[in-house]
């Protein structure tokens, strides 16, 4: 066989016509000129920072603060530092955000579900909720939380109040909450070790009910073992606390489990606001389901709950997790809108009034923005590593 | 031994189906199908009547407060409570309406602001005809012309003096183009080949149409001339940057943000796919960093930083800063949207493209961003939504949209505390404009469906 030859000579690319040589051109061109790009604002930045008598480094963070923080899960009080604003910061938005993600997920949920409901007014009403909620910004449902809902409620004076249990007012909530003598870490180990145990139990015992129907008589034994410790436990743990109740103390009260009527109207807004964008996640993910196993569940006789915990929703949780990944991310960076109803999270203490204060804009902004990377970082990789994980197992 | 049994038998006689019998009268009609779907058991009508009950509170609540009790001419708050203490007060959004629309605008020359953006429709008009060509082209001297004339309309001052000659030459040849494109529009509607084939040549390479170049050019120029002597006659006030506001405001912000994010987007989604590892990992990293940290702490970046990196002569004013932080926001979220669309793109195109001999620039200008950013179209309109409901956000650093100045009301002395009736106005204004976009999308996306 005669091979054909291709004459190299025939192409004339010259140096400039050579994909290899522009790629190198064009990055030693866009390196340079983002190099040049970052030296002029720098260069400028300290050129400016010269001219205005500051200096640059994180040495603030050691200086006391001065400004007190309305809420704050660690405790906080005026003469601590800046670096303890950025963590009380942290917390109230990670707490927030976690508040959210975790309620706006399961009402997401069941209104995602609710949306194919056969009957049709459930359904309409659920679109319906989904629809005006989602195409109102989330900033103006804030706002309207917070000055249509929250601050309209009653004076302390007048709360509204079940028993001496709990006040609501234009404050905020006030629970009644228990102090005690024993450190919280012993307290969650001996709770977290009772979970387990019955988790154990039920665990050892599902081969068992799995062959025969019923569980073994051991079971029955572990579980009052356990009824009895757990009795036995809140005894102790009651016998070293002291319940500390919330009174009115002048125009307010004092005592008490207290969360401000900022952290409600940001919590309830945006927990609506999630669980629309979330319901629609788990419609599309329900959606995608073959109709075939709908009616296969049907056919053995499943009810519609049945189908939906047994047959449909381990199916859907492949294709929703995904983007409800994305909502959670969402969740925890649209909790910066709190700032504009004052609720005390990163944004608003550090970098509102710390940045004010201060005026180290660059570092400020540098930490808050580092921070937020980091979340989204860890959230994305630790779900893509459970995605993975659920994608093989299923498939 | 069966098939010989068969065989032996007679004939089967053919299947005749009986014909189905007719539905009920039971299952047909309204009343069937509420039976069937709300009534079925008693789980399922218990729920249809708590919710039906639900429903009806809450509807005639609403309306109670929002119409059959709402007053709509008062002087003040105090005389609305008095009229009517349990209903809306309207009188008070519709006392700042202006307020609400235009911002602080002076009101003598809010006929500029009406101008603009009937200047911008007068620009888009023309993408709906069939007739004319290059409609994307259209689209994109909206982005790059338009914006001169909005500017000069809305700032003001004596022509090329207070904006720099510059901008009034940009302005003049804005206006020209304009012209032009009705022209254009105007020739093709009356059965000519129009302007348009003079279009061509800003695309193409080819020289053999200089001739077509230097003609287009000749028509545009001498009619921005023209436009200039006419301009140079009229002096408008100027108006301060400061006094722009409500839902003019809200509507430069998202514009701007619209007509940016996609050549920024495009941009970035083409050096992330790049196959060169600096240009990837720059696009990369400003992508995801951008994506990963809220638009808030992005608007006070821009506000407190831009002012320290950037030389201390510069002037700023809030405004700039923020278009600046929403286009570069808007940007990275696109770039996701469109790389989307580009990945979804069969490597058949590429290479069907690189065997017409197409170099990268036309491959992907002709080939692959057609087809990425129509199958994207769905993504892109939510991205859209998002960033119009996102500029309400401008609001908490201090610019008067139409957030502020919603809340502005409850300040007013006339009317303090009247903050439910604006936030509900707003609300309603927001819902109308985002779940109309929505819909539209949703219209074009069954259109287009690109099937592959």
């Amino acid at each position: 066989m005669i091979q054909p030859s291709v004459s190299k000579s025939s192409t004339n690319t010259s140096f400039l016509n050579n994909s290899a040589n522009r790629a190198v051109i064009l990055q030693v061109v866009v390196l340079a000129a983002v190099l040049f790009g970052l030296w002029f604002l720098f260069a400028n930045a300290s050129d400016n920072l010269n001219r205005l008598g500051m200096s640059f480094g994180f040495d603030f963070l050691q200086v006391t603060a001065g400004f007190d923080i309305s809420w704050s899960l660690i405790p906080y009080d005026p003469g601590m530092t800046y670096w303890r604003v950025f963590l009380v910061g942290i917390i109230n938005t990670l707490v927030l955000s976690f508040c959210v993600i975790f309620v706006g997920t399961i009402i997401g949920t069941v209104v995602g579900i609710l949306r194919l409901s056969n009957n049709p007014l459930v359904s309409q009403m659920a679109r319906w909720y989904v629809e005006v909620v989602r195409n109102v910004p989330l900033l103006i449902q804030i706002i309207f939380w917070f000055t249509v809902v929250f601050s309209t409620l009653p004076a302390p004076r007048k709360s509204f109040h079940i028993g001496q249990w709990l006040f609501l007012n234009n404050r905020g909530l006030y629970v009644i909450s228990t102090e005690s003598t024993m450190s919280w870490g012993a307290i969650f180990a001996i709770l977290g070790a009772l979970v387990i145990s019955l988790y154990a139990l039920f665990y050892w015992s599902k081969p068992y009910l799995r062959l025969t129907g019923s569980r073994p008589t051991g079971f029955y034994i572990g579980l009052a073992l356990l009824a009895i410790t757990s009795c036995w436990c809140v005894w102790f743990f009651a016998d070293s606390m002291t319940l500390s109740i919330p009174t009115l103390k002048g125009f307010n009260y004092v005592d008490g489990a207290f969360l401000p009527a900022s952290f409600g109207a940001a919590f309830v807004a945006m927990t609506v606001y999630r669980s629309a964008a979330i319901a629609e996640t788990v419609r599309a993910g329900m959606q995608s389901i073959d109709r075939g196993q709908h009616e296969a569940a049907f056919t053995i006789g499943f009810s519609r709950f049945q189908s939906l915990r047994l047959i449909l929703i381990p199916q859907a949780v492949r294709s929703i997790i995904p983007p409800m990944t994305n909502s959670w991310l969402a969740a925890t960076k649209d909790s910066s809108l709190a700032v504009a109803i004052g609720f005390p999270e990163l944004v608003s203490v550090f970098m509102q009034t710390s940045m004010n204060q201060t005026g180290r804009a660059i570092e400020i902004i540098f930490m808050v923005m580092g921070f937020y990377i980091f979340i989204s970082l860890l959230i994305s990789y630790l779900l893509n590593k459970y995605n993975e994980s659920i994608q093989d197992k299923v498939r | 031994m069966d098939d010989s049994n068969l065989s032996n038998k007679p004939a089967l006689k053919q299947f005749k189906p009986t014909p189905a019998r007719a539905p009920l009268n039971t299952n047909k009609g309204i009343i069937a199908t509420i039976k069937h779907r709300c009534f079925n058991n008693i789980a399922n009508s218990l729920l249809t009547i708590c919710v039906a009950v639900v429903l009806y509170y809450f509807i005639r609540h609403v309306l109670d407060w929002a119409v059959f009790n709402a007053v709509f001419t008062a002087d003040n708050r105090r005389q609305c409570l008095a009229i009517s203490p349990d209903g809306a007060c309207w009188a008070g959004v519709l006392s700042w309406f202006n307020g609400l629309i235009y911002g602080r605008f002076p009101i003598d020359e809010q006929w500029r602001v009406n101008v603009g953006v009937l200047l911008a429709l007068v620009w888009l008009l023309p993408l709906f005809s069939k007739r004319i060509a290059m409609r994307n082209f259209i689209l994109l001297t909206l982005i790059a012309l338009y914006p001169f004339i909005a500017g000069y309309l809305f700032l003001g001052g004596q022509f090329g003096a207070q904006l720099g000659l510059f901008h009034g030459a940009m302005t003049c040849l804005a206006l020209a183009f304009l012209a032009m494109i009705y022209a254009n529009w105007l020739l093709s509607a009356l059965g000519h080949k129009g302007l348009n084939e003079l279009f061509v040549p800003l695309f193409s390479r080819l020289f053999k149409h200089r001739i077509q170049l230097l003609s287009c050019l000749a028509v545009w120029l001498p009619l921005a001339l023209v436009f200039a002597v006419a301009i140079s006659f009229i002096s408008l006030e100027p108006v301060d940057i400061d006094r722009w506001g409500g839902v003019f405001l809200t509507l430069i912000i998202a514009g701007f943000a619209i007509s940016m994010a996609i050549p920024v987007g495009i941009v970035l989604a083409l050096g992330r796919r790049s196959q060169m590892p600096v240009v990837h990992w720059i696009s990369l990293s400003v992508i995801e960093l951008v994506r990963s940290v809220p638009l808030i702490t992005v608007l006070f970046m821009a506000v407190t930083l831009l002012p320290i990196f950037l030389p201390a002569d510069m002037e700023f004013n809030k405004l700039t800063q923020v278009l600046v932080a929403v286009c570069i926001f808007a940007g990275a979220y696109m770039a996701e949207n469109i790389r989307g669309g580009l990945q979804a793109i069969p490597q058949g195109q590429f290479e069907a493209a690189a065997t017409l001999g197409l170099g990268y620039m036309h491959t992907m200008m002709l080939v692959i961003l057609p087809q990425a950013l129509k199958m994207m179209i769905p993504n892109i309109m939510t991205s859209f939504i998002s960033l119009l409901k996102d500029t309400t956000l401008v609001s908490i650093i201090g610019l008067f949209d139409i957030m502020l100045m919603a809340r502005n009301i409850a300040n007013d002395k006339d009317w303090i505390g009247l903050h439910t009736e604006p936030l509900v106005m707003i609300s309603v204004l927001f819902f109308i404009l985002c779940y109309s976009m929505s819909q539209y999308s949703l219209n074009l996306e069954k259109r287009l469906k690109v099937d592959h």
